[in-house]
């Protein structure tokens, strides 16, 4: 949970959803960029569980545990589920749809940081 | 175009398969009652003592969002009219929250998702209802 990988993580989720509102505004469904980058996002996503998952093994807690693993598990989620709905969108829209799911991704590793930083003492 | 390419293939053409930013509506309505769900049952479960008003407005936001999210995937007059209620009860109660969450900040001592208007979820719960109404009514005058 460090700072380094949470901006690149954001990086990646800003870019992709940037193309997926590209796509919208071209009039265009999901292409090879996009799948790259929500697997770009969801290997940063896995990297950071793994991190997580270690550093938690070995005796560091965040304050609030229950939230904390439910944000760090539903994050993964996020860019599978918004691949899957985007790919079975057939209008201009499946890029908004990649868009949105990029953009919670981004969001959401900024608030595990923040459960991250709060740890239980 | 070969960047253009990279996009993805030409989309469907608008008015082909309608529906589309209800599609989109959908996806931000399911993000947000999970958000709002999930928050809700934490804090319910774990600490409802402490500030059980603003804990009771989280699990009320969370139903909204679900009413709104299961009318909209319902869809026809029914689902509609379904979604429509719970969005305006969404709009009302992030307008009333938001307001008495900024006017007297003891009564809410710990965040909900419509205090401060949204202002924790980037005020998203604020724009969605407005979103949602507006495409609600575009959709409602096109049958």
């Amino acid at each position: 949970m460090t700072l380094p990988l949470v901006v690149a993580t954001t990086v990646v989720a800003g870019v992709l959803t940037l193309l997926g509102l590209a796509s919208t505004l071209a009039g265009r469904r999901i292409g090879l960029l996009h799948l790259s980058g929500a697997g770009l996002l969801e290997a940063l996503l896995v990297l950071q569980a793994g991190i997580a998952a270690v550093a938690m093994a070995g005796g560091t807690t965040p304050a609030d545990s229950p939230t904390f693993l439910g944000y760090l598990v539903g994050v993964l989620l996020v860019p599978v589920a918004g691949v899957l709905w985007a790919r079975a969108e057939p209008s201009r829209w499946a890029g908004t749809v990649i868009a949105v799911a990029a953009a919670t991704a981004g969001v959401m590793v900024w608030r595990l940081l923040q459960l991250w930083e709060a740890t239980g003492a | 175009m070969p960047d253009r390419s990279a996009l993805g293939p030409a989309a469907e053409p608008a008015g082909a398969t309608p529906g589309g930013p209800v599609r989109v509506l959908v996806l931000l309505y399911g993000i947000f009652a999970l958000a709002a769900g999930a928050r809700a049952t934490v804090q319910l479960s774990t600490r409802f003592a402490e500030a059980p008003t603003a804990y009771l407005l989280s699990a009320l936001a969370a139903a909204v969002y679900v009413v709104a999210t299961v009318g909209l995937v319902r869809g026809g007059r029914g689902g509609r009219w379904t979604a429509l209620v719970a969005i305006t009860v969404e709009l009302v109660g992030v307008l009333v929250v938001g307001t008495l969450s900024l006017v007297d900040p003891d009564a809410f001592p710990d965040e909900t998702v419509w205090s401060g208007y949204g202002r924790g979820y980037f005020y998203v719960p604020l724009v969605l209802p407005v979103l949602g109404l507006l495409t609600l009514r575009r959709r409602g005058t096109a049958r």
